[in-house]
């Protein structure tokens, strides 16, 4: 297939960028995007052009590191995937893709389509763990978990820290990532002894990395690949003012 | 510390407040259905009531200061939220994964608020402050604020323009009156489904409602 892309280009953090376009005809549909990329960058290095910058690891979708917004969705035109997910036989021959970079001001481009989600990191450093030395594993029967609870709190630590949900939110909200990390957590017994500190310093450094407010629009929990509920942010904010009551 | 969400609560406060007053606001607005003369009659014994309750005058407070806190929080949110954002795409589908109106509350606000600085100086400066023409007695000794709605509402333009701010007082409320309760902490599952239903439910009925009536009072 034929596929016309405009692909956002910056040299670095300091360039401006603009969207370039390349022309590649011989793509297949059985192709991941990824390899549609690829593809293209092997044309760019014949042509002695320096190749388009992305993220990439597993491309079985469990790492997080792809990600870009394709035709004005993240991660692509299907609902809860990656964009190693993502297949030529979403678009049809002689299509245009736009192919741009995640836009927050928390997540600033280095390159290409490649942003720096470290911001993300600090979030996490600010309470996603469990500061107690456990030593070795105990006993599994030893604390008892409903199971009802164990899933929510799977269905939450499945977040791979795509950042796909700040990238389509128009305020680059990071309420769906952090409240999916408080909430695994928050919600285990071996989380209960931190529980407020957890709410209460990784929702401040959310703010302080200059993430906007959650507004509810719903677009993170469409285009979030391990469908974390929305659901999570209310919450998350039950949570928070929990917190502040009790202290 | 958490300044952006102490920011949302009270925008979700005062939002709610709002959307409690549109009912009662509404309610009363029928009576305004009513053949002439029992509406006359219904609507001034309404007001003059109201303006003679201590309780009314309490709550008239609240209300005055929920329009100005929630415009002023919802200003300041949305300019932070375009803050984080500073560099759009060239290209973004929102239709596909969001509300228009969830994804333009700041712009429906506006129409909002025009609305109300118009509908307050058409009726509260008349009737609270006396400014403009003055409100005559009705045969009983009230104020005639029937007349001055009924008056208001021969004039084809305003009775577009009331009509027509209805549709983003809708859109407003559809999605705020659910995003106000996820605001606030309500995470049920189901108890959030139903919620969605009830604020569509709602904001159909207050918009309607709010759009029909100047529509209806200029055809009597
Ligand atoms: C009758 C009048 C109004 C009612 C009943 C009302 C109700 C609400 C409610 C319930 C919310 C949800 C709060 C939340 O998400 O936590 C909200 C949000 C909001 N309101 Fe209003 N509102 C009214 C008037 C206005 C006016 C006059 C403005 C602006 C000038 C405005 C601007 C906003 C904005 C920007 C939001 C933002 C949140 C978002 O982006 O989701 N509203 N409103
Ligand atoms: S490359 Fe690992 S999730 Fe896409």
């Amino acid at each position: 297939m034929k596929i016309k892309f405009k692909i956002w280009r910056q040299e670095g953090p300091e360039d401006k960028g603009a969207i370039k376009e390349y022309t590649v005809n011989d793509l297949t549909e059985e192709m991941s995007f990824l390899e549609a990329l690829d593809h293209l960058n092997e044309q760019l290095v014949l042509k002695n052009e320096e190749v388009i910058a992305f993220e990439h690891d597993c491309r079985e979708g469990i790492c997080g590191q792809c990600g870009v917004f394709i035709n004005g969705r993240a991660h692509g035109p299907i609902n809860n995937i990656t964009t190693c997910q993502l297949h030529m036989r979403s678009f049809n021959d002689g299509d245009t893709i736009f192919v741009e970079p995640w836009r927050a001001k928390s997540f600033p481009v280095i390159k290409d389509l490649i942003v720096d989600r470290s911001a993300f990191d600090r979030i996490i450093e600010h309470g996603a763990f469990i500061s107690t030395n456990t030593g070795s594993a105990p006993e599994a029967n030893a604390l008892p978990i409903p199971k009802a609870v164990a899933e929510s709190a799977m269905d939450a630590a499945s977040c791979i820290g795509c950042g796909a949900c700040v990238a389509t939110c128009k305020n680059s909200s990071a309420a769906l990532f952090t409240s999916a990390k408080i909430n695994h957590l928050n919600n285990l017994p071996q989380g209960k002894a931190e529980e407020h500190k957890r709410v209460e310093e990784m929702t401040a450094q959310m703010d302080i990395e200059g993430f906007g407010s959650c507004t509810f629009t719903g677009a993170c929990e469409v285009e979030c690949p391990e469908n974390i509920s929305i659901v999570n942010i209310a919450e998350m904010h039950a949570r928070l003012m929990k917190a502040k009551i009790l202290g | 510390m958490h300044l952006k969400f102490i920011r949302k609560l009270i925008l979700a406060l005062s939002g709610l407040f709002l959307c409690l007053f549109l009912i009662v606001h509404l309610s009363a607005n029928c009576l305004l259905i009513f053949p002439e003369a029992t509406a006359r009659v219904l609507y001034n014994t309404y007001s003059t009531t109201l303006r003679e309750s201590t309780f009314i005058k309490v709550i008239s407070y609240f209300l005055y200061a929920s329009i100005i806190l929630h415009v002023w929080y919802a200003l300041l949110t949305t300019i932070s939220n375009r803050k984080s954002k500073p560099q759009k795409y060239v290209v973004n589908r929102t239709n596909e994964n969001s509300t228009w109106s969830s994804q333009n509350m700041g712009l429906i606000g506006i129409l909002i608020l025009l609305f109300i600085v118009v509908h307050l100086a058409n009726f509260w400066a008349r009737i609270k402050l006396g400014l403009g023409e003055e409100v005559l007695l009705d045969k009983h000794g009230n104020k005639d604020v029937y007349e001055v709605t009924y008056s208001l509402f021969q004039n084809f333009y305003f009775v577009i323009f009331y009509s027509l701010l209805a549709f983003p007082l809708g859109l407003h409320l559809h999605h705020g009156l659910k995003s106000a309760f996820k605001t606030l902490g309500f995470y049920h599952k189901k108890g959030l489904e139903l919620l969605a239903k009830v604020s569509l439910i709602y904001a159909l009925i207050i918009s309607v409602g709010f759009g029909l009536i100047p529509i209806i009072v200029y055809f009597k």
